[in-house]
């Protein structure tokens, strides 16, 4: 289903499905209130977050946040393709987007891996119970945006997605958007904002 | 502007911004520069609003629900610090 309204007699429309974007709103709301419980705790414990904040590397950081955009970026990419009946090309680009979304969690979970090997864990401070809360959560969001860049590439070899039919490509591409528009928030947050 | 040319036009911004984040938190910490921090992650995420989920095409009140989660949560953050 897709909407569309007239406004100032000019078309305006609402990709995707409407159910998507009532789930997205729910889910920015949900990572808001995780985001602020992370800050209010920082207000509370400054110089425990500083130091916390000191053990996380920015540059994986900003590694992490490079392969999301590009990931996002080719399914956009991949969108367009389809709008224009080119199925294949759609594929290859999600593929692709596929592809740097793995790096996103090969180096998430060298990250993990590093912290826990150093004793970093949920149990080590308030800091790190909430890093792991928050990124960990975010975590599983990326996989399942992972599943759904599959499943529409799949979609779009066998023909499931063309120029008349797209609207369900459009909805799973703008959860993986959704994955992003809240990493781009957890990122400054988590990393930097001291 | 051809779609594609607005989306990677988008890209490189966020990409450039991603970069000027880590570089502003090289900067001793202050109450401005958590504010440019706070301004720069806003930008990226009505970047990816109206590029990347094409929300510049939609009916105003979802575009202004999105862009505005953002604002409000960058607000409600600068405050709480």
């Amino acid at each position: 289903m897709s909407t569309s309204a007239e406004t100032a007699g000019v078309s305006r429309r609402l990709p995707g499905d409407l159910a998507m974007w009532f789930f997205i709103l729910a889910e920015l709301s949900v990572f808001a209130l995780l985001i602020l419980a992370f800050t209010v705790a920082q207000a509370l414990h400054p110089q425990m977050f500083s130091e916390g904040r000191q053990l996380l590397d920015r540059s994986t950081g900003l590694a992490m946040t490079l392969s999301l955009l590009t990931a996002g970026l080719f399914a956009a990419l991949a969108q367009e393709q389809v709008r224009q009946d080119r199925p294949r090309r759609a594929a290859l680009l999600l593929c692709g987007a596929l592809l740097l979304a793995c790096g996103y969690v090969a180096i998430k979970l060298t990250e993990y891996a590093h912290l826990l090997a150093n004793g970093l864990g949920m149990e080590h401070d308030t800091f790190f119970t909430l890093y792991w809360i928050l990124t960990a959560f975010h975590f599983l969001h990326v996989l399942l945006g992972m599943v759904i860049l599959a499943w529409l590439a799949e979609g779009c070899l066998r023909r499931r997605y063309g120029a008349q039919e797209h609207s369900g490509l459009e909805s799973g591409v703008l959860y993986w958007h959704m994955v992003d528009l809240v990493w781009v928030l957890l990122f400054p947050v988590v990393y930097i904002l001291d | 502007m051809s779609a594609s040319r607005v989306l990677i036009a988008c890209w490189m911004a966020l990409a450039v911004l991603s970069s000027g984040t880590v570089a502003l938190g090289q900067i001793a910490a202050s109450g401005l520069v958590s504010i440019a921090i706070l301004a720069v992650a806003v930008t990226k995420a009505w970047l990816i609003a109206d590029g990347f989920m094409e929300l510049r095409h939609a009916p105003r009140l979802w575009r202004w629900l999105v862009l505005s989660w953002a604002v409000v949560l960058a607000i409600a953050i600068s405050f709480a610090l």
